[in-house]
């Protein structure tokens, strides 16, 4: 089976070139040579400051923001506890849920969920593509529905989840040759390059970079090959979090989307 | 990328300012402001609009030509092309003659209560 990264990251060939390089000929002047031109300024981010917090009173002691993605259609949800400490839990589908997360599972069965993602005190629900309700209406349902959950001693996780979860050594090596063999090889026509930094628990931590960085297409490359790549070698594996400061890429392979390449 | 119309930013200087009129960058082009109100010596407010026009790959606040500046914070607001303007604050960070400030940010996310 041909990996996502080959189809999409084609090599072009190189043809060989019968004619000689020409080289032009250095032009003696007697005019001075010109200075040399000044070095380019590193681009630095100030921290986004957030508003005043506004949350209104905790319903029922547990204070839930959410926040909205319409590009994405996904809502992540963010508590005022620890949802899940160390491990982080992915759920592709309703049947992950019902062996590893309770929690999880009262979303899917709420309806309208595509995939959960439970790490540390956020849960993030990409939707399904069926409802109708505007996604700030689903936020404020299924919110409901976590809040009622919690207040009944639901779970985050099974008992059984930690069972034959590889050590963070084992999904080190795991990912690692996935990105060796597979992942690198495949973007590097784009001058781009994948780096482990770490896995905490089961949450991998990578960056993107070289022609990557801050590319238009990293989200995608980033969810349908890595991310893919990355479930079929550790299915075990939760969170996968991109600390690429993409801001300041400053050779990104495309710098907007191509038309028809959407997310 | 929206179309970047004209965006307004508000900046506090701290203990050192160049004084100086500051410039920005669009996708590489430099830029004068279109209006600017105050100063940016040491503890003043400068208030400016810059008038880009264009949709930004990239959006700098280029740093002093000598010496530093240090900001303590900034608050800008962004008017593009089809949507209603949002407004984004960002904390303190010093400039120098090597570096340049991002000041392009996308509208962030809504964040409600539920």
């Amino acid at each position: 089976m041909g990996s996502w990264f080959s189809k999409v990251f084609e090599k072009k060939k190189l043809e060989e070139s019968a004619a000689t390089a020409v080289v032009p000929e250095a032009i003696e002047t007697d005019e001075a040579p010109e200075s040399a031109l000044p070095l380019p300024r590193k681009v630095i981010s100030a921290p986004i400051l957030a508003d005043a917090d506004s949350t209104t009173a905790p319903e029922g002691g547990i204070a839930i923001k959410a926040k909205l993605d319409e590009a994405k259609d996904t809502v992540t949800f963010l508590f005022d506890r620890q949802l899940l400490d160390g491990y982080s839990c992915w759920c592709a589908d309703r049947k992950a849920a019902e062996a590893s997360s309770p929690l999880a599972l009262a979303v899917f069965d709420a309806g309208g969920a595509g995939t959960v993602l439970v790490y540390s005190s956020t849960l993030a629900v990409t939707r399904d593509g069926t409802g109708r309700e505007g996604l700030e209406d689903y936020a404020r349902r299924i919110g409901g529905v976590l809040r009622e959950s919690l207040l009944a001693g639901v779970e985050a996780a099974t008992p059984d989840f930690l069972e034959g979860m590889p050590s963070e050594e084992e999904f080190r090596a795991l990912l690692q040759e996935v990105i060796d063999t597979e992942i690198n090889p495949g973007i590097a026509s784009h001058s781009g390059v994948i780096t482990l930094n770490r896995v905490r628990g089961n949450t991998a931590y990578i960056t993107m970079g070289g022609g990557c960085q801050g590319c238009a297409a990293s989200s995608i490359t980033l969810r349908s090959g890595i991310e893919t790549s990355f479930r079929n070698v550790a299915p075990k594996l939760g969170a996968l979090l991109d600390e690429t400061d993409h801001e300041a890429g400053a050779n990104p392979y495309f710098t907007d989307l191509p038309a028809g390449m959407g997310v | 990328m929206p179309r970047l119309e004209t965006f307004d930013m508000k900046i506090k200087t701290g203990k050192r300012g160049p004084d100086k009129a500051p410039w920005y960058e669009i996708n590489g082009f430099k830029l004068d402001f279109d209006e600017m109100t105050g100063g940016n010596g040491p503890a003043e407010t400068l208030e400016l609009t810059g008038e880009p026009q264009s949709f930004p790959h990239s959006l700098v606040l280029v740093g002093p030509s000598e010496g530093e500046w240090d900001i303590e914070g900034i608050e800008i607001t962004y008017h593009v092309m089809g949507a209603p303007p949002y407004t984004l604050r960002l904390g303190g960070v010093t400039l120098d003659a090597e570096t340049n400030l991002n000041i392009w940010y996308d509208r962030p996310p809504k964040v409600i209560d539920v």
